[in-house]
């Protein structure tokens, strides 16, 4: 039980830490498109950083289910592991239907 | 960006999105229509979501389990709303948020008291319930989940709402997993912040591919929230449970009162 409490503990420390470089990332991107914008609306380049941040803003959660997936599969957890797949696959579905309609 | 900030600030103290905020004020105000500052708003949910979750992490405040479990069914209902709901009228929707928003606010106030703790950290408690530091007893506490199922149907409503509003479904998960489930209000509040990322990318992607997400107006909002999300990590350790479910329920007055209002 304790030990089973400490890998809870790690995959929470992992997924805090996945979640700082998916928001500096984006809020970077973000930051950066935004004074491009700002200076020519038309720049394309503005509307890619821009673009791009909030990709990586969408991705960051997604990423974080994959994450814990694979942690709960190293502790052998099956009834999380099927739980977190679950998860996977409705986002599954939603980025599917996005790209089919772009 | 200013109402990006307050919004992240709100939501970041609650548990909630903070697009409770957002919505109203890209709709009314900046004269967005009401799918573009919904999927702006979802867009910033996530942010505050991410940034928030990750000042908390380490303090066993955030329940994985629990939180995981009730995203099959908070990301079902985002699913299930991003793909039908063009099909529902917006008067419609709105006032039954309304009503919802009205019932949950009464509730709160009349269960002010309970802080659903076991000061004795020794006992078992259970595969979803956990312990943590409580700051304001100053010692571990305990506390074990009940009614799952209400929880999961609550939280597939959440995933509607969030959806269909542009907010992120804490409002209500919150107050049923702190009223019903046995769930402390700041174990209820961190776990929330963590699910609505995961609940809002379950739509979001669709209502960006329709091209309802205006980049630089989203890049701006998002920002905005982030500075925001901070402000409300600083006051959230300080403020007292009492005065958190108090504000709380004022607020969800008070979004009750602009929706029935947008309505009318």
């Amino acid at each position: 039980m304790r030990q089973e409490r400490s890998q809870i503990t790690r995959l929470e420390v992992q997924i805090g830490r996945m979640l700082v470089a998916g928001v500096t990332l984006s809020a970077l991107l973000l930051a950066i498109g935004l004074v491009m914008w700002l200076f020519d609306p038309g720049y394309w380049n503005a509307l890619w950083l821009l673009n791009a941040g909030l990709i990586v803003l969408m991705a960051t959660p997604i990423l974080r289910v994959i994450v814990s997936l694979a942690e709960y599969v190293a502790m052998r957890q099956w009834f999380f592991v099927a739980v977190t797949t679950l998860v996977l696959l409705e986002l599954t579905v939603t980025v599917v239907v996005a790209f089919l309609k772009r | 960006m200013a109402s990006g900030a307050v919004a992240g600030c709100m939501g970041a103290l609650l548990g909630l999105g903070g697009g409770v905020f957002l919505v109203p004020f890209l709709n009314a105000w900046f004269g967005l229509d009401f799918k573009t500052a919904a999927a702006i708003s979802l867009i910033t949910v996530i942010a505050t979501s991410s940034a928030v979750s990750a000042g908390t992490t380490g303090r066993n405040l955030i329940n994985l389990r629990l939180g995981m479990l009730l995203e099959v069914a908070s990301a079902a209902g985002g699913v299930a709303a991003g793909l039908t709901i063009s099909h529902i009228s917006d008067v419609t929707l709105e006032r039954g948020f309304a009503g919802i928003a009205a019932l949950i606010a009464v509730l709160m106030l009349t269960r002010l008291e309970p802080r659903n703790v076991i000061e004795d950290a020794t006992l078992d408690p259970g595969s979803f319930g956990g312990t943590f530091h409580d700051e304001e007893s100053g010692g571990e506490v305990l506390y074990r989940v009940r009614r799952l199922p209400l929880a999961m149907v609550v939280s597939f409503i959440a995933g509607n709402v969030s959806a269909a509003f542009g907010i992120g479904g804490g409002i209500l998960k919150v107050p049923v997993l702190t009223a019903w489930c046995g769930v402390p209000m700041r174990v209820a509040a961190a776990t929330s912040s963590l699910m609505i990322g995961v609940t809002a990318v379950a739509s979001v992607p669709i209502q960006y591919a329709n091209g309802y997400v205006n980049p630089p107006l989203a890049g701006a909002a998002v920002l905005g929230v982030l500075v925001g999300s901070r402000g409300g990590l600083w006051f959230g350790a300080r403020a007292r449970s009492k005065w958190l479910k108090l504000l709380m329920a004022m607020i969800l007055m008070l979004v009750s009162v602009i929706y029935l209002r947008r309505t009318l």
